[in-house]
């Protein structure tokens, strides 16, 4: 079956068919959900901020030049939502912690559920540690699967400055990895 | 290559982010220094749980509600291509745009008076060249027909008038 590409879709939406839009979307929802969620820890906050950016996207649908990466492109604009909604929080005094962050995945084992939690927490609190710069920097990379390249073009920034920001993340996540002892020394040991 | 030049190139080298020769000269130090490997090896292994963990918190939209987001955004305003932006927008476009705007502006008002200048100029010069041929002609029209000739004696104060024709023959009239 001759499937659609992204170009072809984006021309479909332009020329009025509302459809095409949600094809065009559908194999990013996930991605897009997830970036903004772990940029806040909220997902009520990360739904509100996806849906604003759908607003935009379908806005600027038109400034999309074909031939493009649309997936950065769309990147770009969530995590540009991200930011706008983080500084307006950050302006209206909103300093009362996600009342729960980073919900963990419910395990059928009440044991396995309790260590998942407190993993969870601790690994959270790793990313909490990074700089705005560096956790977007690593969640697209480790976390979305975008090259150190379609980063920067998502970011504006350069290469260089991707790979440092990532470098550093990369540092503070393992040091609070040793310092929340996640278990890792062991295996390291025992495989040496 | 020393311990300390690799450890800061490590966080990279976990994340498969360097390039190929300096990975390749990492790799050769790990293999013989085992500090930088334990190293390495927590790196690749915090990195791994990292990556498990985005992995199993991974959220997603209820069907519904993607829907309905997908509907409102659909529904706000419909992304017509307006006629003054140019296909595709980009700001370089309009600043460059600009730019053509103010050098034709300043063609207008700046160079065109020089312009105007030099015209003038040349219209004056061919003014006095035409000037002068006219001149020319007339003073070749005007060849005189007759050429008159006075003299005046000192002493007596007499006055003898010669009238000669263009060909210098003196001619009778006086």
């Amino acid at each position: 079956m001759w499937m659609k590409n992204d170009d072809d879709l984006v021309g479909e939406v332009l020329k009025g068919d509302q459809s095409s839009f949600d094809l065009l979307l559908r194999p990013h929802r996930q991605g897009l959900i997830n970036m903004a969620y772990r940029m806040t820890g909220n997902f009520e906050e990360a739904k509100e901020i996806c849906q604003e950016s759908l607003i935009k996207i379908y806005k600027y649908l038109y400034r999309f030049e074909k031939g493009r990466s649309f997936k950065s492109w769309i990147y770009k604009i969530t995590m540009n939502s991200t930011y706008d909604f983080l500084r307006k929080k950050k302006k209206a005094g909103d300093i009362i912690e996600s009342q729960k962050r980073y919900t963990l995945s419910v395990s059928p084992n009440p044991e396995k559920q309790f260590l998942n939690k407190e993993i969870g927490s601790k690994i959270e609190s790793c990313l909490r540690n990074l700089s705005p710069k560096e956790k977007t920097v690593f969640i697209l990379r480790d976390g979305d699967g975008f090259s150190v390249e379609e980063t920067s073009r998502i970011l504006k920034c350069s290469s260089l400055s991707v790979r440092t920001h990532l470098s550093r993340a990369r540092k503070k996540i393992r040091i609070q990895f040793e310092k929340a002892n996640l278990g890792f020394k062991k295996e390291v040991k025992s495989e040496l | 290559m020393n311990c300390k030049k690799v450890q800061r190139w490590l966080p990279l080298m976990a994340g498969s982010d360097l390039s190929a020769s300096k990975a390749q000269a990492v790799q050769a130090h790990l293999a013989e220094c085992p500090e930088c490997q334990r190293e390495y090896d927590a790196f690749i292994l915090s990195l791994e749980k990292m990556k498990e963990w985005l992995e199993t918190e991974r959220k997603d939209w209820d069907e519904t509600e993607w829907q309905q987001a997908v509907q409102k955004a659909a529904g706000e305003k419909t992304p017509a291509l307006s006629p003054l932006a140019p296909w595709p927008f980009k700001k370089g476009w309009a600043y460059a745009m600009m730019g053509v705007l103010v050098v034709a502006l300043t063609m207008i008002f700046v160079i065109r008076p020089f312009h105007v200048e030099e015209g003038t100029a040349l219209d004056s010069e061919i003014f006095a060249r035409t000037q002068a041929q006219l001149i020319g002609s007339a003073f070749e029209e005007s060849k005189q027909e007759v050429v008159r000739m006075t003299m005046v004696l000192p002493e007596t104060g007499q006055k003898i008038i010669w009238f000669f024709d263009k060909n210098f023959e003196l001619e009778d009239k006086e």
